[in-house]
């Protein structure tokens, strides 16, 4: 069976007034890609340097195939780290900064040299072994820093917001080749990021932290869908917000003053709290009855949809929508338009 | 400093010359009067006479080596006494107050602190008060006017300078660094050996190129707790000037000096270089 199952518990930190972490829990399966999303100043970063051993928790356990990871000193865990400013080695060569861990294990010449042609290849970069680190372009450093961490097969590996420096363009294909790394070796990752797309595009399932807390855990699409928090809800993507009365077979908007049929997939409340994507908004036709009157305020061609804000005539509420660019040929900032929400898609969150 | 700087108007530029001028005919001017003067006879033709003269003198070659020697120590000295202490600034949380505890001694006169070691290390002094109050010795030391008084009292004197040069390369050095190495599987004393000492060696080199320079033309230490046969480059050249008045003899071993210097600081500033220019970014 495979190695690298983490165990969270109420794990606390505190620098000096600042309470970072509030009793975190997490579990992370073998093999598995977990990212902590959340704000800058969330605790993710903590805990990721509380699960490396670069800081002590005041509270709570951490646990690697279930042997406490607290007492051991971080070169004693079998846990690979990429920094987020990588912290490659300037004195040392491509291959001097690969074969650093297993050199430091004493291994044979040989050996080195046969895992360092490995993970060279691995990562794509064979023919750098005698290159300098400020010889390397961003993307090749950032090859090197994954392949020193996965040269000594540690069961987990963490990511510290790795891509953050580079452009969008470069970083889209490294989470490409990073998701198949993962694949390949059956490493547990746990990838820290506020870059909320990222964490999608990449994750097996992703932590959402909130002032020390985790908000919710769950895989991307349940992220998205079925927000646990209001803060889930704005943070993941973009929402409409609204509060409802259940009617026998609708939902009434008091904000904008409009009724919709539907939402017999929401709880039972009579008061409730609803998360709506802007893609669960649709523009109503003249013919169409009911909906919602509005203006349309800017508009954001996006290729394949179209996402504009729409102020309400009724409450001046200021609406998110996203709508197929075919549907929306004509949309133009100051047109009045109808839109329907499609509360069979909202999410209910909790009330207080 | 090429290329990056701004570039001046022509009033700048105007003003600038002043000290420019007064620059290059004060300290260059005076120089090549130094250099030149070295290489002509009294009869005012061009000779090599005084070199021969002192180069071939045993007691110049005795002081060439003991200048050599004692700075080459004293620089050695100042590093393995220094390194600790700027590692252990570097990662102190009261930094600055430390740091003000190492240059502090600056704010006394270098006359005033030799002089400290005198009463130290006099056959009365504290040092050998101690050693007799243990039974370590019968009878006092004699440890003021020898070469290791003078190391004593150099070190003393220029390891501060040790000090802030490897202070600020480890203050520069990404703090991830250390982590990185532990990540890796490498404990304290690996990390230290494979990462933080390497990278701070551009520290180690010009810190030890200042104190080997400073060390070269040393006259108050060596002059104060030397012996009368402990005389260095710099003492002999003070000796020339104020009390045998031979400005020529004096020139000439100033000469010897600045050749002696450059020959050892050189090289440690190409491998200083070489190094950088490895390390940066």
């Amino acid at each position: 069976m495979m190695a690298g199952e983490l165990e969270i518990a109420n794990v606390s930190k505190a620098f000096g007034p600042v309470q970072a972490l509030r009793g975190a829990s997490l579990n992370v399966g073998s093999g598995e890609f977990v990212s902590f999303l959340g704000p800058s100043g969330c605790g993710k970063t903590t805990l990721l340097r509380i699960i490396a051993g670069f800081e002590t928790p005041d509270a709570g356990t951490v646990q690697l195939d279930r042997q406490s990871l607290l007492a051991l000193a971080p070169y004693r865990r079998p846990i690979g780290m990429v920094f987020q400013s990588l912290a490659l080695f300037p004195h040392l060569t491509v291959a001097g900064n690969v074969g650093f861990g297993l050199s430091v294990r004493r291994e044979n010449a040989a050996e080195i040299g046969r895992k360092l042609s490995d993970i060279l290849a691995l990562v794509g970069l064979e023919d750098y072994e005698k290159r300098r680190i400020h010889q390397l372009s961003g993307g090749q450093r950032q090859r090197v820093a994954l392949a020193r961490a996965l040269i000594t097969s540690p069961s987990v590996l963490l990511l510290d917001e790795p891509l953050s420096a580079l452009d969008l363009k470069l970083r889209r294909q490294l989470q490409g080749e990073l998701k198949r790394l993962q694949h390949r070796t059956g490493t547990t990752f746990v990838f820290v990021t506020h870059d909320q797309e990222e964490a999608m595009a990449m994750s097996d399932r992703v932590a959402v932290f909130r002032d020390g807390l985790i908000e919710q855990v769950g895989p991307p699409q349940e992220i998205y869908r079925r927000p646990a928090t209001r803060f889930v809800a704005e943070f993941v993507g973009e929402t409409n917000i609204f509060a409802a009365v259940r009617e026998s077979g609708a939902v009434y908007l008091p904000d904008i003053r409009a009724r919709f049929p539907g939402g017999r997939s929401l709880p039972d409340a009579q008061q409730l709290l609803l998360s709506v994507r802007p893609e669960n908004i649709n523009l109503l036709s003249s013919n169409d009855q009911g909906g919602v009157e509005a203006r349309v305020q800017e508009v954001d061609f996006g290729g394949m949809t179209v996402r504009f804000s729409a102020q309400t005539m009724i409450g001046e509420r200021v609406l998110r929508v996203a709508v197929a660019s075919e549907k929306a040929n004509d949309i133009a900032p100051g047109m009045p338009v109808r839109l329907g929400i499609d509360l069979d898609t909202a999410a209910a969150l909790p009330t207080s | 400093m090429t290329g990056s700087g701004t570039r001046l108007s022509a009033v700048g530029q105007a003003i600038l010359a002043t000290p420019k001028t007064l620059l290059v005919l004060g300290f260059v001017g005076s120089l090549a009067g130094v250099v030149l003067s070295s290489f002509l006879g009294k009869d005012g033709f061009p000779t090599l006479e005084l070199y021969s003269q002192l180069l071939g003198s045993q007691v110049i070659q005795n002081v060439i080596v003991r200048t050599v020697w004692i700075a080459a120590t004293v620089t050695v000295l100042c590093t393995l006494v220094a390194y600790p202490v700027a590692l252990f600034i570097a990662r102190s949380k009261h930094r600055n107050l430390l740091l003000v505890l190492v240059i502090s001694p600056w704010l006394t006169s270098i006359v005033v602190r030799t002089f400290a070691w005198v009463v130290l290390l006099g056959n009365r002094g504290a040092v050998n008060a101690f050693l007799m109050s243990t039974g370590l010795i019968d009878s006092p030391i004699r440890i003021i006017f020898t070469p290791t008084a003078v190391v004593l009292g150099l070190v003393h004197v220029f390891a501060p300078f040790m000090v802030i040069s490897i202070l600020s390369v480890l203050l520069q050095q990404d703090r991830r660094l250390p982590e990185a190495g532990m990540s890796l599987g490498a404990g304290p004393i690996q990390t230290f050996a494979r990462v933080t000492l390497p990278l701070s060696l551009p520290g180690v080199l010009s810190g030890g190129s200042i104190i080997y320079l400073l060390c070269s033309g040393a006259i108050v230490t060596p002059l104060l707790l030397g012996g009368l046969r402990d005389r260095m480059l710099g003492t002999q050249i003070f000796q020339e000037l104020f009390e045998l008045y031979d400005y020529r003899r004096a020139a000439g071993m100033a000469v010897i000096l600045l050749v002696t210097s450059l020959a050892v600081v050189i090289p440690m500033q190409i491998i200083d270089g070489r190094i950088r220019r490895w390390t940066r970014g």
